[in-house]
């Protein structure tokens, strides 16, 4: 499966952590608020702004592949541009638990995420290299040696994530409609 | 199984569904508010799709802005009128035409027992109020739009069970603002985020309107759904509004709950919330006395008849303080009929309060009756985070219908068990408590 611009979807992040800790609110703690009441949804409106408060300067120093690990509740509230970001700069993201809203925001706009991974912020540390499979639902921490079993992407949720996000999956389904009324 | 969890597994064609299970279930019914068309319409155009997959099952209704205060509103109010037209939508309410999604369908048979629906607003949880399941979807209502369904993951669900019966002059507001203070202090055990709250216990004193209220504040504190077991006479208003066949669900004796807990009501005083939010609710006679600007009986959680007429009760025969403004906000067109029909507008008028056509009212981002910097408010709204009414630095409070009525009539927060109190309803008894039966109808 690729996204809509041809590139082939992969499963498997591996890059630098970045661990952050319990209670992250997604104003202030993932995204200014301005980035959140100014109702921006470009990518590139967003991306300079990901944890622009907590980590200046992230959103340079990232690569595709790395993984942020949270605790517990991260990204209180139903707010999307955070993951907007995530998602365009090829991140995942691993949670010790979220508020449901916040993970089926995540899951809709494409982003390769697991919560309910107690324990995982003991784990890793920022800085580690770790290996995310979301599809089989492995952790590696390649810096400590060390491997974990957490919860798989559900397999409801795999195509939209795979595809982008809902829109993507949407527009995918509606050619399809007409594909078959054509045929 | 719990009954929520029978209505999903029923919506899907499963036997059976289990907490954490991704589902797509088939709505008896999908329901979008004014505020969200533009926004859906415009996402669906974007993707080319132009038609719905069941547009018969769609309800659009009006209710947060049902004047139009400005000329956005009234573009958006052309939107809807643009939409439900190319959708090809099977019962549109416009302006006037119903009121309040949260609440008419309710009243009218739309919504009965045992069904499943999507919504895009949160407050659908009003629908356990008689024993259905209605689920938030926000703007991902555009996909049950396009396609029929959506995934949901099958929620938790808390079951609370209440003993004993309200005393008089404490209603089911001052019942859910206290449940939600006691789950934010850790008093209960329970975490609400995506959970179901089935309510169990001495519930046959709760009516319709009751349970609507007892819906609210565990909505505003994350709970995804509520659920009543449909009593007797909720039973028996729903076969005389069916506008379908229905089948009432109940919990399994052995369903599994993630946390249960039990609290007596018996001796529960009047509850008011602090400003900040409605968990922040303490008894009445610690904010005694403070003067009051701003009051509003309405919104989805306390806006049917019954909950109207308890406040006129209180405001028969007497005037609101000079300097205070009362907004009465029906929760749907026949309710506001009902009022015209009984006296009970005259009640209202007499007092001195301003109604507004069914709807949100305030409640909506005070597009209609906001509040002034350092002014005072006492309502019935859903929530009092800081700014909800306008200015931020406005003081504003919940209440029962009751105390908010006794404290407009006051000019400060009273407590209604102190207020005078003439119930005009035909034979309704005066100073006595609504009962189930006189309620429900």
């Amino acid at each position: 499966m690729s996204l809509p611009d041809g590139t082939p979807f992969s499963w498997t992040r591996r890059g630098r952590c970045t661990r952050l800790g319990h209670d992250v609110p997604h104003m202030g703690g993932v995204v200014p608020a301005r980035v959140v009441s100014e109702m921006r949804y470009d990518p590139k409106d967003i991306v300079p702004f990901l944890f622009a408060e907590t980590d200046p300067g992230f959103h340079e120093r990232c690569r595709p592949g790395d993984v942020i690990v949270t605790g517990r509740n991260f990204g209180m509230g139903p707010k999307m541009q955070g993951y907007i970001a995530m998602q365009a700069l090829g991140l995942g993201l691993v949670c010790e638990s979220m508020p449901f809203l916040a993970y089926r925001e995540a899951v809709g706009l494409g982003l390769p995420v697991l919560t309910d991974c107690p324990g995982i912020s003991d784990a890793c540390a920022t800085g580690d290299e770790v290996e995310v499979d979301f599809l089989a639902g492995r952790f590696v921490n390649h810096t400590r040696g060390t491997e974990r079993a957490v919860p798989a992407v559900p397999a409801g949720l795999r195509e939209i994530i795979a595809l982008g996000g809902t829109g993507n999956w949407l527009r995918r389904w509606w050619q399809r409609q007409g594909a078959a009324e054509r045929a | 199984m719990t009954g929520a969890e029978k209505i999903i597994a029923r919506a899907c064609g499963l036997a059976a569904v289990a907490p954490g299970d991704i589902v797509f279930p088939v709505p008896d019914m999908v329901m979008i508010h004014d505020n969200m068309v533009p926004g859906v319409k415009r996402a669906l155009d974007e993707l080319g799709i132009d038609r719905l997959a069941a547009p018969e099952k769609v309800v659009m209704v009006t209710d947060h802005e049902v004047l139009y205060g400005s000329a956005r509103a009234a573009q958006y109010g052309s939107l809807n009128r643009g939409a439900a037209r190319a959708w090809k939508v099977g019962r549109f309410f416009d302006v006037g035409r119903g009121g309040h999604g949260h609440v008419f369908p309710m009243e009218r048979g739309m919504v009965l027992p045992g069904m499943f629906y999507f919504d895009n607003d949160r407050h659908c949880t009003n629908a356990g109020a008689i024993g259905a399941v209605g689920f938030r979807m926000g703007m991902e209502i555009a996909r049950v739009l396009a396609t029929g369904t959506n995934w949901i993951m099958v929620p938790k669900t808390l079951k609370l069970t209440l003993r004993g019966r309200l005393a008089p002059g404490v209603f089911a507001r001052d019942l859910g603002a206290h449940v939600g203070a006691r789950i934010a202090r850790g008093a209960l055990p329970f975490n609400l985020d995506y959970r179901v709250l089935e309510y169990a216990g001495d519930l046959d004193q709760f009516d319709l309107a009751a349970r609507v209220g007892l819906c609210s504040a565990p909505t505003e504190m994350g709970a995804y759904g509520v659920f009543f077991p449909p009593s007797e006479a909720i039973l028996a208003h729903a076969r005389r509004v069916a506008q379908q066949p229905f089948e009432p669900v109940f919990s399994d004796p052995d369903a599994a709950y993630e946390a249960q807990a039990e609290i007596d009501i018996a001796a529960l005083e009047p509850q008011v919330s602090l400003p900040g939010g409605v968990q922040n609710a303490v008894p009445v006679s610690e904010v005694a006395g403070t003067a009051v600007d701003h009051a509003f009986i309405g919104s989805c959680a306390s806006g049917m008849y019954e909950d109207i007429a308890i406040a006129a009760s209180y405001l028969a025969g007497r005037r609101i303080a000079d300097g205070v403004r009362l907004f009465v906000v029906p929760g749907s067109e026949d309710t506001t009929r009902r009022l015209v029909a009984d006296g009970l507008m005259q009640v209202l008028l007499d007092a001195g309060a301003v109604l507004l056509p069914a709807g949100c009212g305030p409640c909506n981002d005070a597009v209609v009756g906001p509040i002034d910097s350092g002014e005072v408010s006492i309502s019935t709204a859903t929530n009092n985070p800081a700014g909800r009414f306008g200015a931020r630095d406005a003081r504003l409070f919940l209440g029962s219908p009751a105390t908010v009525a006794a404290s407009a009539v006051a000019g400060r927060i009273v407590d209604p068990r102190s207020a005078p109190r003439t119930d005009r309803r035909a034979g309704a008894a005066p100073a006595a408590p609504p009962t189930s039966k006189e309620t429900v109808q």
